[in-house]
């Protein structure tokens, strides 16, 4: 909200400039987002009163104005449609600079001498745009500093209020607050009340008194459908970010930023019969001022007259109730509507204004009879025409008092960790509230009617701790009982994961947890969950895998001249499992182009394959110390290209097979859609799941010395050398200590639909050296198993 | 007869000394080491004309041959000695390489940097004492506001602009806002004492300059009998000043927090200038966090005798501490995963 010093100033004498006033609210909790001036001070510009005005001789829409500037006359060259005799204007004399820049020297305009101009509105930085003069109101005296007569040497305080402060959403509340945070001397608006000098009534009919109890309306007959805005409104009003329209408008809004009552003005010739307060039905629909036609739900509280909705209460007025330029009787409304009641109206229907803002946030309930007294007021002033009686309708059950809340000296102390004093809580807590009840040790507060955010002890706790500062806050250090326990050893942390990607070379990505429903379906063949309100429609449904985000990552990159890229992401996917919503924590990686960085001394025309990443997926798990080896499994994915892709699984504790997650080669139709030369390989694994680890278990490490014997044998293109290694371990037993694949070919030598595979043997007794007739006979052993499994035959 | 042998023992040292001399490889000294020392060598054959000296003067003569042939010996050993060191030398000199060519192999990755920040509050607040927990992403109704104070239609949910998922249904879901729904999760498993920190990330339905629809909090939450603002204060200063590794001080501003009462914004002294700046806003102060002391509808929602106990909780944004902390100044630059960007978090 922006509030004018000036206007504050009016309601408030406290001893603190515009930016200590700023200062002492956002020590407050009444955040101010700015200070700033209306408009900086202008020399040479002063009021003028139009003596005569002439036609330029030789220009049509030049006009001749001779203005008594006080001191002087002087003839100014004007193009303004509304310059006329007897307009107080303003009058920007030579040596004066406007805010846009301009600066005003005597000059010849079409042959004729101007000795200054005329100013719009616009030139003096008060509006974006005027289409005429600015009419200074009647009272500005001739000479005088035109800064002084609009009080141009005004601040502007963006205050940020919190929702819980509705009662500082006007020039009243804020000055309020001002006295409570500074002990400065408040002076509330006098309010004269207006007898009514005619005896039209206007009939109101409470149907719903708990989402309304209180509905005050009174007729105003006979205004002056020309009366216009006062300047100093339409000012302040512009000050306070509220655009003038017309007269009575004006003053509702004028009214609702002094007092904080928001109201209306009905068209009395428009209203059929009376005013209804209920709630609306169903499909009932309703034209708003801003000519936008709502169909209303069933519980939305409105107003009514005999034919339908004229208003949504508290939120926007309906056209054609509205006052128009021809309306003369008019029926003005101040009202209670409760905050439950305005709850979530304006968010329905998407119609958020001034009035909606405060009654969601609370309004005092006490302030429509001051609020239309001072409406009508200003009316008659502004407007004229005779005002009828103010008619009330009200429950009082729904206007109570707030309950009163209990504040014990000891909970003050324990909350804020600090020793405070009686006599200064109970300073402290009579400046909030005028009914305070002090025991030797408590005090029995009843909270003004405005505030409704006290409502529990702790809410007068932070009342008593604001006004005193929160800077007299001593700090402490509590005992901190130790609650983190060392990482434990049965699971590989997600910090270890990521320090182990990062050391082969892989940058950590962070991706969207929504993402686009084609790439989903296009990768994935799970249904997604999908958010009921996106923010776009590519962010529009849950991961059920890392991928998309991934490749979005590459292909954000690629496009970016980055060849070599090796991304990894750690983060929850979503799944919706028999009716449940379930999230799985996943490690994604992802790599294409070449295996190393470019560099002197190694080839660098290699790309990644997928044996690079089974190397670096194999280096996560390694991570887990397990002892059963992971099970690498042929498989089809729906993204990836078949025959090059595998799922990988564990041998679970009763014997079954845990799937862990995939690793493969993109589909190559999908690395063409992204228009890639370098095949991109992947892998995910469900971390929850795979990184589970074990313990080491030592053995003894054997004295005698280990054989090393190679065997090549060749074998059908078919055989998985996995396989082949199996079936050795399983024949030679706990004597063969380690046996490696160091080599696989296939070309000249061997022949088609075979390959030569390598394989390298280091055996080891425990308890004695193993001889080479030993060596030669298990050799031979596996040799035999491998020619009666897969048929292999020893390479020549 | 003796004058001869004696004068040709000395031809012999002679030429044997000035061949070593002119030697230049080891095979070269082999060969000299078989021509003299050999079994069929010139001192050796010298030495087999001994018989034809006077007995007396055998025992001279032999003498002298073997002294001849130890010197002979050293004089090759020298010299292999010196052949050896200058090919060492040489072999050194022709291996020389270039030490300012990089090392081969892989290069480095990076965590991004939100982890990092991440990892180093939880370090911090670890060493403190805090234990980690975490909670679902995809919450409900209950424990994001309804728990923590915030019932349907309370105009503070307009500050939660909020994602739903199957928003129509009985069991309506939606992505948690913030991370304090943990909270409620936690004391509902516990009593206390608590105190815990809760990284995570979370969701608003906010997309601009600086607002992502999805970015990470670190909550924290302590509760104990007569835990007081005071302590609130002490925490956050403790950490504050760890993370930033600098003496600074803090600034507790009156706020609103519906699951708050009494409600903080942390303001930090600034760590970039001393006088204002951009960042600062000219201020000397930089907002850095919201918290307060749990309020008491919140222990009623879970079982907690407010009475007996009394707490604090924060959230901190980890963009936004990582942002000050690095300079970084485009919130979005964190989920654009722009190498160029992630490569300089090393």
């Amino acid at each position: 909200m922006i509030i004018s010093e000036q206007w504050l100033r009016d309601w408030v004498d406290v001893d603190l400039d515009a930016q200590g006033i700023a200062d002492c609210l956002t020590h407050a909790g009444l955040e101010v987002e700015g200070v700033a001036p209306v408009v900086g001070q202008i020399d040479n510009l002063v009021v003028g009163e139009v003596l005569d005005v002439i036609k330029h001789p030789d220009a049509d829409r030049l006009s001749i104005a001779t203005v008594d500037a006080g001191a002087e006359r002087l003839t100014i060259v004007c193009g303004a449609p509304n310059v006329r005799q007897g307009l107080l204007v303003a009058v920007a004399k030579a040596g004066a600079a406007l805010p846009n820049g301009m600066k005003i020297k005597n000059a010849e305009v079409r042959g004729a001498a101007s000795q200054g101009m005329l100013c719009s509105a616009a030139e003096l930085g008060l509006e974006e745009q005027s289409d005429g003069l600015l009419e200074l109101d009647a009272g500005a005296e001739p000479g005088q500093r035109v800064d002084d007569t609009l009080h141009l040497d005004d601040k502007l305080i963006d205050i940020d209020l919190t929702p819980n402060r509705g009662d500082c959403l006007s020039v009243q509340g804020v000055a309020r607050e001002l006295k409570v945070l500074a002990d400065a001397s408040y002076h509330p608006l006098q309010i004269d009340i207006a007898e009514p000098t005619i005896e039209t009534p206007i009939e109101i009919k409470l149907h719903d008194d708990l989402a309304c109890p209180r509905y005050l309306g009174r007729v105003i007959r006979e205004i002056n459908p020309q009366a216009v805005t006062p300047l100093w409104m339409r000012e302040r009003l512009r000050r306070s970010g509220v655009r003038p329209i017309s007269p009575v408008v004006d003053i509702t809004n004028y009214v609702m930023l002094e007092l904080g009552q928001p109201m209306h003005a009905f068209d009395l010739a428009k209203l059929h019969d009376r005013i209804e307060v209920r709630q609306s039905t169903a499909g009932e629909t309703i034209t708003l001022l801003d000519e936008s036609t709502v169909t209303l739900d069933g519980d939305t509280l409105v107003i009514a007259d005999a034919a339908g909705p004229i208003a949504i209460a508290g939120v926007m007025g309906g056209i054609h109730s509205a006052i128009d330029d021809s309306t003369t009787d008019i029926v003005l409304e101040a009202a209670h509507f409760t905050r439950k009641s305005a709850a979530g109206k304006a968010r329905r229907y998407g119609l958020h204004t001034e009035s909606s803002f405060r009654f969601e946030r609370g309004v005092d309930p006490q302030l429509p009879p001051l609020a239309i007294q001072r409406a009508t007021q200003l009316v008659l002033a502004i407007c004229g025409g005779e005002a009828g009686p103010v008619c009330e309708q009200k429950n009082d059950a729904g206007l109570q008092n707030k309950a009163a809340v209990d504040v014990r000296l000891a909970r003050l102390s324990k909350l804020l960790g600090m020793q405070l004093q009686h006599r200064e809580v109970d300073e402290i807590l009579n400046r909030v509230a005028g009914e305070v009840v002090a025991t030797r040790d408590s005090w029995c507060v009843t909270p003004p009617s405005y505030r409704f955010d006290i409502e529990y002890e702790a809410d007068l706790v932070e009342e008593v701790a604001r006004v005193k500062g929160y800077d007299e806050i001593p700090t402490a250090m509590p005992r901190i009982v130790p609650r983190a326990h060392a990482v434990s050893e049965a699971r590989v942390s997600l910090h270890q994961l990521r320090q182990s990607m990062v050391a082969r070379d892989y940058h950590e990505i962070v991706t969207y947890s929504f993402i686009d429903p084609q790439a989903q379906k296009t990768l994935s063949e799970e249904a997604p969950l999908e958010l009921s309100n996106p923010l776009a429609e590519n962010m529009s449904v849950m991961r059920t895998s890392l991928l998309p985000g991934m490749l979005a990552a590459l292909e954000f990159n690629a496009n970016r001249q980055r060849e070599r890229i090796r991304l990894f992401e750690i983060g929850a996917t979503y799944h919706s499992e028999s009716g449940n919503i379930v999230e799985k924590q996943k490690l994604g990686v992802i790599a294409t182009g070449p295996r190393a960085p470019l560099q002197w001394g190694l080839t660098n025309d290699i790309n990644v394959d997928f044996y690079d990443l089974k190397s670096d997926l194999s280096s996560v798990l390694a991570l887990t110390g397990s002892k059963e080896p992971f099970i690498f499994k042929e498989f089809e994915h729906i993204a990836m290209q078949p025959g090059q892709v595998s799922q990988i699984c564990r041998t679970g504790p009763d014997g079954t097979q845990v799937e862990l997650g995939w690793l493969g080669r993109l589909h190559p139709s999908q690395q063409k859609k992204m228009g890639l030369q370098v095949p991109i390989y992947a892998f995910e694994l469900d971390v929850e799941k795979a990184l589970v680890a074990e313990l080491p278990v030592f053995s003894e490490v054997s004295r005698f010395p280990s054989v090393k014997r190679d065997l090549s044998v060749v074998v059908g293109d078919a055989v998985a050398a996995g396989d082949m290694i199996d079936a050795i371990q399983v024949e030679l037993g706990a004597v063969l200590s380690k046996v490696v694949v160091f080599d696989v070919y296939r070309g000249e030598g061997v022949e088609d639909h075979n390959k030569s595979v390598s394989l390298s043997l280091v055996m080891r007794h425990a308890d004695k050296t193993m001889t080479d007739t030993e060596s030669e006979k298990m050799v031979g052993a596996a040799l035999a198993v491998l020619a009666k499994e897969f048929g292999a035959v020893l390479r020549s | 007869m003796a004058d001869s042998l004696h004068s040709n023992l000395q031809k012999i040292l002679q030429q044997a000394k000035s061949a070593v001399a002119s030697a230049d490889t080891p095979a070269t000294l082999e060969n000299l080491r078989v021509q003299y020392l050999g079994k069929k060598g010139e001192l050796t054959a010298q030495l087999k004309q001994i018989g034809s000296l006077p007995a007396a003067e055998r025992p001279k003569f032999g003498e002298l041959v073997n002294q001849l042939k130890v010197e002979v010996a050293e004089l090759l050993a020298h010299k292999k000695a010196a052949l050896d060191h200058a090919e060492l030398a040489a072999s050194i000199a022709a291996e020389k390489i270039d030490v300012s060519l990089p090392g081969r192999g892989m290069g480095i990755g990076g965590m991004h940097p939100v982890t990092r920040t991440m990892q180093r509050m939880q370090d911090i607040f670890t060493a403190m004492g805090f234990g980690i927990a975490t909670g679902p992403e995809i919450e409900d109704d209950f424990h994001n506001f309804e728990a923590l104070n915030i019932p349907a239609e309370h105009p503070a949910r307009a500050m939660h602009d909020t994602f739903y998922i199957d928003e129509e249904s009985t069991t309506p879901h939606l992505l948690r806002t913030h991370t304090s729904p943990v909270q409620i999760r936690y004391m509902l498993a516990q009593q206390p004492p608590i105190n815990i920190i809760v990284p995570g990330r979370v969701y608003r339905c906010d997309s601009d300059v600086t607002h992502t629809p999805m970015f990470h909090q670190v909550e924290g939450l302590m509760v104990d009998e007569d835990i007081s603002f005071a302590d609130l204060k002490g925490v956050l200063t403790s950490f504050l000043q760890q993370y930033f590794e600098a003496d600074l001080k803090i600034r507790l501003r009156p706020s609103y927090f519906p699951f708050t009462e009494p409600s903080a914004e942390v303001d930090i002294s600034c760590v970039f200038c001393e006088s204002g700046c951009r960042i600062c806003k000219q201020t000397g102060w930089i907002e850095v966090l919201g918290s307060g002391m749990v309020h008491p509808e919140v222990f009623r929602h879970v079982g907690v005798d407010s009475e007996k106990y009394t707490g604090f909780a924060f959230g901190l944004g980890v963009e936004r501490l990582t942002m000050l902390r690095y300079g970084v100044t485009d919130l979005r630059a964190f989920f654009d995963n722009d190498l160029a960007f992630l490569e300089q978090f090393k």
